[in-house]
C-alpha cells in the first residue's frame, strides 16, 4: 500500500479509536463466543463427520463427482455474487475518496480483497480439512492424499475469490460465463472423460483417495496464474459501480442492524429492464383479472426471478412428496419445503408489497385497501397452486406415493405460505417496544426476541411446513399454526400504516 | 370546502404546528408558505387525514376528514412525499392502472392517462420503469399518478421539488386547469413562482416555539 492511501485510510479508522477498555471488551467477547458457540458447534460438525453415516458420504462413488458439482457452482457463484456486491468495497466516503484519487485501484481497495480472500479460503480449506481429515482418521485415505486435497480446498477459495472479483470487474459478462461453467460442471460430472481437462474436475480428481492426487500441479498452475491478475482486475473496477455497489451495501447492513431484512433484500431485488413494449394493463370488466394479468406481465420482466421462484416451488412440492414416503423424516422435510415455498413465493408477490405500502400511504387507487391486496395476491396464488400441485403430482407418479395427502398438504402450505408472505408485507419496522432489554439469569433475550420477530415469516412457514407435513397424524398442530398465521396477519393489517 | 378551526398538532412537549384557523371555499387554491418547521406538511397531513389534530377541527366539504372511509377518498386526493411505485409497471402502465381503477370506461381511462402524461411531459417517457427516471422525472410521474385520479381536493406539498423551472411552470398551468376546473387546492411550496402562479389565497404560517 503507497503512504497516501495508508494515510487516507489512517484517517478514516481514526475516527473510531477503540480506548483499552473497548478492545479488551471486544477480546473478552471474541473469547467467550468462541468458547460457547464456535467450539462446541466445531465439536459437533467434526463428530458428525467422523461418524460412521459422515465416512459412509465422504467415502461414496459419487463423493468427487459431486465435489466437482460444488467447486463449479461456488465459482458461478462467485462470479454472479460480484456484480451486486464485489469484494473490493470500502464504506461509501472512503471507496468514493480513494476511488476517484489517482491512486490505482490494486493499491487503494488491495485490504478489502485480501480480507475477503483470506475469509473465502479459509472456509474452503476447512471444508476441505474436515472432509479429508475424516478420511484419513478412518484409514480410508493417506494422510498425503488428505494433505494435497486439503490443498486443493485452499486454491479453490483463492480462485473462487478471482472469479468473485472477476464478476466485479466485468458484471455483464458474468452472467453468461456463470453460466457457462455451471454447464461445464455438470458436463464434467456426468462424463469421466472430460474431468482431467477442467479445473473443478482437478478438484474431483484430487478427492483423497482417487489415486491421481498429480493432477494438483494444473490446479496450483491455474490458481497462480489467476493470483497474478488480480491486481489488473482491481485497475479495472469502475468509479461509478463502485459507489454504487458500496452505498447499496452500506444501506443493506444498516437495514439488516435494524431487523429490517425486507428492506435489504430489496435492494439486491432485480430490477426490469425489459418487457416494456408488453402492455401490463388490459383493462377488463372484472378488475380481479386486471390485476391478474398485471401481476403476470410484471413478473415476466424480471424472468430471472420469476424462473427462480417457480423452480423453488416445484422443488418444494418434490419435498412435501417424499414427506408422506415410508421412513423419511416428514417434518423436517415439510418444513423445508416451508421455507423453500416461502421464498419462492417472493418473486410472484411484487403486488402484495406494493399494496401492503399503498395501504400505508395516501388514497391512490379506487378500490378499497382490501380489494387491492386480495387483487394482488390471485397471482401468486394461482401460480403456487398449479406449480406445487403439478410436482407433487409428478412426483407422486415417479416414486409410487399416494397421491391425496402430499396434494392437500402441499395445497394448504401453499395458501398458508401466502398468508405468511402477505404478513410479512405488513410487518412495517421494528416496534420500539422489542429494544427493551429482558434480564433473564442466562443474560439479556431481547436480542433473540428480536431475530424471532425479523425472521418470523420464514419460521412461520417452516412451521407450517413441518404442521402440513403432519396434518393427518397431528390435526391440532396444523390448527394451531394457521390460526396463528391467520391472527398475526389480521392484526398488522388492522395496525397498518 | 375547507374549514380549519384552530387546529393545533403537538408530539409531546414540542409543537409541529401552532393552532391556526382558516377556509378555502371550492375552487380556490389555498398556498401555505412558511419556513423549514413551521408545520406546513404536519397541516397538509392533518387535512389528508394522515394525522390526527391535538386540537381543534377540520372539515372538508362539510364532513370530518377520516382517511379509511370511501367517500373521503374519492373526494381528497393528496401527494405528500413521493406515492409508493410499483417497480416493476412502466410509466404508461401505471397511470392506466390507477384511472383503471376509477372508471369503468377503459377508453376514458386511457385517454386520461395520455393526457395527464403529455401535461407533465412524461409522454416521451412512458416505457421507462420508475427506476430509469431522473428525480425530477420521479416527482412529475408521482404527480401523474395523484392527477390521475378525481378529486375535489387535492394536496400537494412542495410539487415544484426537484424541478428545473420550466416544469415548475407545466406544473402550475397544470394546477391552475385544476382549479378553473373546480377542483379546491392547498398546496404547501417554497417556491414564488408556483405559489404566484396559482394561489387565490396565501397562508403564511409562523414559526412555532
Amino acid at each position: 500500500m503507497s503512504s497516501r492511501s495508508g494515510a487516507a485510510i489512517g484517517i478514516w479508522r481514526a475516527r473510531n479509536v477503540r480506548t483499552v477498555g473497548d478492545r479488551g471488551f471486544l477480546i473478552y467477547m471474541v473469547l467467550m463466543v468462541a468458547l460457547v458457540t464456535v467450539a462446541p458447534l466445531a465439536r459437533a460438525v467434526w463428530l458428525s463427520a467422523a461418524s460412521e453415516e459422515g465416512v459412509a458420504l465422504f467415502a461414496s462413488p459419487a463423493a468427487p463427482g459431486v465435489t466437482m458439482l460444488i467447486v463449479a457452482g461456488l465459482w458461478s457463484g462467485g462470479l454472479l455474487l460480484g456484480r451486486d456486491r464485489g469484494p473490493a468495497l470500502h464504506p461509501p466516503f472512503l471507496t468514493h475518496a480513494l476511488a476517484a484519487s489517482d491512486l490505482p485501484r490494486s493499491d487503494t481497495f488491495r485490504g478489502p480483497v485480501l480480507r475477503a480472500g483470506v475469509l473465502v479460503t479459509t472456509m474452503t480449506t476447512l471444508v476441505a480439512g474436515l472432509v479429508a481429515g475424516s478420511l484419513v482418521h478412518h484409514g480410508l485415505s493417506e494422510p498425503l492424499s488428505g494433505a494435497v486435497f486439503t490443498a486443493a480446498g485452499a486454491m479453490v477459495g483463492v480462485i473462487t475469490t478471482v472469479a468473485w472479483l472477476v464478476g466485479q470487474a466485468f458484471p455483464r459478462a458474468a452472467m453468461p460465463v456463470a453460466l457457462g461453467v455451471l454447464a461445464l460442471g455438470v458436463t464434467t460430472a456426468a462424463i469421466p472423460l472430460m474431468q482431467p481437462f477442467t479445473p473443478w474436475g482437478w478438484v474431483g480428481l484430487a478427492y483423497p483417495g482417487s489415486g491421481t492426487s498429480h493432477i494438483v500441479v494444473a490446479l496450483a498452475a491455474l490458481t497462480a496464474s489467476l493470483a497474478a491478475v488480480v491486481p489488473v482486475l482491481m485497475n479495472r473496477l469502475d468509479l461509478t459501480a463502485l459507489a454504487v455497489q458500496s452505498a447499496r451495501w452500506d444501506a443493506a447492513a444498516a437495514h439488516t442492524t435494524g431487523m429490517d431484512f425486507n428492506m435489504a433484500a430489496a435492494l439486491y431485488q432485480g430490477r426490469p429492464h425489459r418487457g416494456r413494449g408488453t402492455r401490463a394493463i388490459r383493462p377488463r370488466n372484472r378488475l380481479a383479472w386486471t390485476f391478474l394479468i398485471r401481476d403476470a406481465v410484471g413478473s415476466t420482466r424480471t424472468p430471472g426471478r420469476l424462473i427462480v421462484g417457480v423452480a423453488a416451488l416445484a422443488a418444494s412440492g418434490v419435498l412435501i412428496t417424499l414427506a408422506f414416503a415410508p421412513a423419511t423424516p416428514g417434518w423436517l422435510l415439510g418444513a423445508a419445503a416451508g421455507l423453500i415455498v416461502f421464498a419462492g413465493i417472493g418473486p410472484l408477490s411484487d403486488g402484495i408489497r406494493h399494496a401492503a405500502s399503498v395501504a400505508g400511504d395516501f388514497p391512490l387507487y379506487g378500490i378499497s385497501d382490501e380489494h387491492l391486496l386480495a387483487n394482488h395476491a390471485l397471482f401468486p396464488l394461482a401460480v403456487v397452486v398449479l406449480v406445487l400441485l403439478a410436482a407433487v403430482i409428478v412426483c407422486s407418479i415417479l416414486t409410487g406415493i399416494a397421491v391425496a395427502a402430499p396434494l392437500a398438504s402441499a395445497f394448504v402450505l401453499g395458501l398458508l405460505t401466502l398468508v405468511a408472505r402477505v404478513s410479512n408485507a405488513l410487518k412495517g419496522p421494528l416496534p420500539p417496544v422489542l429494544l427493551t432489554p429482558i434480564p433473564t439469569p442466562m443474560g439479556d433475550l431481547s436480542a433473540a426476541v428480536r431475530m424471532t420477530w425479523a425472521l418470523d415469516g420464514l419460521l412461520l412457514a417452516a412451521l407450517a411446513g413441518a404442521s402440513a407435513a403432519l396434518a393427518f397424524e397431528v390435526p391440532l398442530l396444523f390448527i394451531g399454526v394457521a390460526v396463528t398465521l391467520i391472527t398475526v396477519g389480521i392484526n398488522r393489517w388492522r395496525h397498518r400504516g | 370546502m375547507i374549514e380549519v378551526d384552530e387546529v393545533g398538532v403537538n408530539a409531546g412537549d414540542v409543537t409541529l404546528l401552532a393552532p391556526i384557523s382558516t377556509s378555502v371555499p371550492r375552487g380556490e387554491a389555498l398556498i401555505v408558505r412558511g419556513r423549514n418547521g413551521t408545520g406546513k406538511s404536519t397541516l397538509l397531513r392533518v387535512l389528508a387525514g394522515a394525522r390526527k389534530p391535538s386540537s381543534g377541527m377540520v372539515r372538508i366539504g362539510g364532513l370530518g376528514v377520516v382517511e379509511r372511509d370511501g367517500g373521503f377518498r374519492r373526494r381528497v386526493a393528496a401527494m405528500i412525499g413521493l406515492p409508493p411505485m410499483a417497480s416493476d409497471l412502466t410509466v404508461f402502465d401505471h397511470v392506466l392502472l390507477v384511472a383503471t381503477t376509477w372508471t369503468d370506461d377503459s377508453t376514458a381511462a386511457a385517454e386520461l392517462t395520455r393526457d395527464v402524461l403529455a401535461e407533465l411531459g412524461l409522454d416521451a417517457l412512458d416505457e421507462r420503469f420508475p427506476h430509469e427516471l431522473s428525480s425530477g422525472q420521479t416527482q412529475l410521474f408521482g404527480l401523474a399518478l395523484v392527477l390521475a385520479r378525481p378529486f375535489e381536493v387535492l394536496i400537494l406539498d412542495e410539487p415544484e421539488q426537484r424541478l428545473d423551472p420550466e416544469h415548475v411552470e407545466s406544473v402550475i398551468r397544470v394546477l391552475r386547469a385544476r382549479r378553473d376546473d373546480g377542483a379546491t387546492l392547498v398546496v404547501a411550496t417554497h417556491s414564488p413562482l408556483l405559489a404566484d402562479g396559482v394561489a387565490d389565497r396565501t397562508l403564511w404560517l409562523d414559526a412555532v416555539a
